[in-house]
């Protein structure tokens, strides 16, 4: 069973909180859901919409044609009336006009129980509740919880809006259990505070603002803080400065902020400050369509900074992999004293999804800060070339620099000493590579003998899709930088045709396998609106290019 | 511990008798004094430096130091500060580095008014790329970029960071190594964001030794408390070369404030918690 609901108007009717009550029912009640948010660069008036796709299986994406249209303007029904599955309808104010409209009167209800304006959507919700088949109670329970102070006429309107209506389809009963209910930047902030942060320091860009609201909410809590500073340059070099004195730190930003950032993330490289960044793309290049949705930094993260050095890149591709990737990010910079970046999307970071469970993560926070010893060294020169982490006020003399420098971290321009540094840095790949293949660089989903490659948040519409291609596989690469490369070389080889999937204009990940592994994909399915893919365009889409 | 204890035994690469020299030993006095007399723990200070001349202290100073990038050691200083609180924070500037790459910075620090100290050496020019014009340049002075003279008056610092809100305002003279330890101390010890501006001529460059020596006075029965009148030296001299220009140096503006790092309640040494994360607690916190 399958139910596709849309859900839309203007900016600031309440459209989002409604859809994620609506979601709350039926993930209570033990349906998966999951839910796509478009909305414009502005804060009141013009187009927002929210997608539902329900199942009594795990769902990852949304589709394009709806069940029902839970229209709070003329403008979405003008818009996505053809968007209307058979038998479908569209659910909304007696003056809307479109086909199959139930079209409540809303001011009368309210006019009847003596009720406040605001509860127009609340007699919506319940008449949608009822048409699509689901019993009152716990709409009224999870309506009323989600307000702290108890609301005249909120259950009444709710029961009028439910009893105006007649019921019209069936719902499957799903097995009950409540699922999790989460975005990626959820996940993400749940995975920094799971890593034991000590500090978060952003300013505010679209998609990645929604971390620093969250941390931000929960910073007292949990014993750690969140900055604000001037700019993303300040951002990036305050981070160092206090993952230096010892704090456990992240920076969030999208491309235009991680793009100021780049020198302070070089300087990451040269100082080997241990340093979290989460890249959120969205639609560029330079300020692009900044609520919509790209993959189009890829090389950007992968190539990020001047200078040769270190940089790893991990793309989760649903909100439970940006909770496991978040804290495998922590770690791994700390322990090899690296530039992480988590590189998420619109589409990832604001989409929820649902799971059964999260289970308990096998690694553990640690600092990596070791006792200094006598004659301590900041970049002294080991066999894995990580060096040692102490900080300042532990009695050593603890120095980072921008500059090449010798073992105690003095200023070197000699010849031998800026090739033993190189090196050095240079020898933790070795480790790290090591390390990552523990860490699923890729996962394979399905069977077939043809072979997709993605990467990031087109995961959900392509494991959704692979039903529909029986013929297909689908490797997923997580692991950016270091790349994988035997690993995908091996799947392409093995494979009868090979298709490159990607939300972006010219196929980021097919130019890297190609450096990587010298093999080249021609067959293509891109796309490049600011819009992600559904599961159906990909059955379509991937199809059309295998004839 | 003497100040020769701060020796790293570095070669210097400051040219022969750079007036950079004077301002290192007032540091190494001032860090001295302020260790010897149980103000400040050595282990606790920390340098941070950016790129130009003045950043090659970083190699010639025995302490905790962190050399960032041009221009960005305030936001640096800043970061290590909410870092670990306890650290006194020395940080280095130019003023090339200063007023033109990272500009923005000095607004915000002084308007953050964290605790920490803030040195520029003002050499009025970008003398490590070969002598350039800086933001403080004198109007009309003739550089390789700018061969038809600087167009522009200079900025003032004392000005622009009484304006932003900086809590300790102060100027000194690298070849007056005295009252410039005496003010460095006076700087660190100040709880908020201290500016000390240190004129200090390039003997390459832009050699002002003579005419600084003729124009400066120190400041007398000047009550620091006072922001107009601070406000009015401030805006004394004018960073240009005038005959009848009056320089005057040590603490301007002196006064107590909100620190930034104080928001936070549980603000702290970060890298001594215990961090043992309740997995099953977050994620319910989380739950819809």
């Amino acid at each position: 069973m399958e139910k596709h609901i849309l859900i839309g108007g203007e900016a600031g009717k309440g459209i989002a909180k409604t859809t994620l009550l609506i979601s709350e029912v039926f993930t209570n009640a033990g349906y998966y859901v999951f839910n796509y948010r478009e909305y414009q660069s502005l804060i009141k008036g013009g187009f927002n919409f929210n997608v539902l796709k329900i199942s009594d299986n795990p769902v990852y994406s949304h589709d394009n044609s709806y069940d029902v249209i839970f229209a709070l303007n003329q403008d979405l029904i003008d818009r996505h009336e053809n968007d209307l599955k058979e038998g479908g309808f569209i659910l909304g104010d007696k003056n809307l006009k479109g086909k199959n409209l139930i079209g409540i009167d809303v001011q009368a209800h309210l006019e009847k129980l003596g009720a406040s304006a605001k509860l127009g959507n609340d007699i919506l919700i319940g008449a949608l509740a009822k048409i699509i088949g689901l019993p009152v109670e716990p709409v009224v329970k999870v309506v009323k919880g989600a307000f702290k102070k108890k609301i005249d006429l909120l259950e009444e309107s709710i029961i009028e809006g439910y009893n105006c209506v007649e019921k019209k389809m069936e719902l499957d009963n799903p097995d009950g259990k409540p699922k999790y209910f989460i975005t990626g930047n959820e996940a993400i902030s749940m995975g920094a505070i799971t890593s034991g942060i000590d500090m978060y320091v952003a300013y505010p860009i679209t998609p990645a603002t929604p971390v620093l609201h969250e941390l931000a909410s929960k910073q007292v809590e949990h014993d750690f803080i969140v900055v604000q500073p001037e700019n993303e340059i300040a951002v990036a070099c305050s981070a160092l400065g206090a993952s230096y004195a010892g704090a456990n730190t992240m920076i969030g930003t999208s491309g235009a902020g991680f793009a100021l950032m780049t020198e302070a993330l070089s300087l990451q490289g040269m100082s080997e400050v241990p340093l979290v960044v989460y890249l959120s793309q969205r639609t560029g290049p330079a300020s692009g369509v900044p609520t919509y949705n790209s993959q189009g930094d890829l090389k950007f993260a992968v190539n990020v900074g001047h200078g040769e050095f270190v940089r790893v890149v991990v793309a989760p591709g649903d909100a439970k992999e940006c909770f496991y990737r978040t804290i495998e990010a922590f770690h791994l910079a700390s322990k090899y004293r690296v530039l992480v970046m988590i590189l998420g999307d619109k589409h990832v970071g604001e989409s929820n999804y649902s799971f059964d469970d999260f289970e308990e993560p096998k690694i553990k926070p640690s600092r990596y800060i070791t006792e200094p010893c006598e004659d301590y060294k900041s970049y002294l020169i080991t066999e894995n070339g990580v060096s040692p982490r102490s900080v300042p006020g532990q009695g050593a003399v603890v120095r980072a620099t921008s500059y090449e420098h010798n073992e105690y971290g003095y200023t070197t321009e000699k010849a031998d000493e800026v090739i033993k540094m190189n090196d050095k840095r240079l020898k933790k790949l070795d480790d790290l590579k090591e390390e990552i293949m523990d860490l699923v660089p890729v996962y394979l989903h399905g069977q077939g003998k043809k072979l997709i490659v993605g990467w990031g948040s087109t995961k959900g519409a392509i494991v959704d899709a692979l039903k529909d291609l029986p013929d297909f596989r689908f490797l997923q690469v997580s692991y950016i930088s270091p790349f994988p490369a035997e690993e995908v070389k091996r799947e392409i080889e093995n494979s009868d045709e090979v298709i490159l999937i990607e939300n972006n204009a010219t196929g980021l990940l097919g130019d890297i396998i190609a450096e990587q592994t010298g093999k080249i994909i021609n067959k293509k399915v891109l796309k490049y609106d600011g819009r992600p893919f559904t599961s159906e365009e990909i059955v379509e889409r991937v199809n059309k290019v295998v004839k | 511990m003497k100040a020769e204890d701060l020796n790293t035994g570095e070669k210097s690469t400051w040219c022969p008798g750079c007036t950079d020299f004077g301002i290192l030993t007032s540091v190494k006095q001032a860090i001295t004094n302020l260790v010897n007399d149980e103000k400040v723990k050595r282990e606790n200070i920390v340098g941070v430096s950016g790129v130009g001349c003045f950043d090659k202290i970083y190699d010639y100073l025995n302490i905790n130091f962190f050399h960032t990038l041009h221009g960005r050691s305030l936001p640096t200083m800043f970061g290590i500060k909410l870092g670990n609180p306890e650290l006194k924070i020395i940080g280095f500037g130019g003023d090339g580095s200063t007023y033109a790459e990272g500009m923005a910075h000095v607004v915000h620090s002084c308007r953050y008014n964290e605790d920490t100290t803030f040195l520029v050496f003002d050499n009025q020019m970008f003398s490590l790329t070969t002598g350039q014009a800086t933001p403080v340049s004198e109007k009309g002075l003739v550089t390789p970029s700018t061969p038809l003279g600087v167009h522009e008056k200079p900025v003032n610092p004392l000005a622009l960071t009484m304006t932003c809100g900086a809590s300790f305002i102060s100027r000194g003279f690298a070849l007056d190594i005295p009252n410039l330890t005496k003010l460095i101390e006076a700087a660190v010890m100040h709880k908020g964001f201290s500016f000390v501006e240190i004129l200090q001529p390039c003997i390459s460059y832009h050699n002002t030794t003579q005419f600084i020596r003729e124009h400066i006075y120190k400041l007398e029965n000047h009550n620091t408390g006072n922001y107009e009148d601070a406000m009015k030296k401030a805006l004394e001299w004018d960073y240009c070369q005038n005959e009848n220009s009056k320089i005057p140096t040590g603490i301007f503006y002196e006064t107590n404030k909100p620190i930034y790092e104080d928001q936070w309640p549980h603000m702290k040494k970060w890298h001594t918690v215990k961090r043992n994360p309740d997995f099953r607690k977050i994620l319910s916190e989380f739950k819809k």
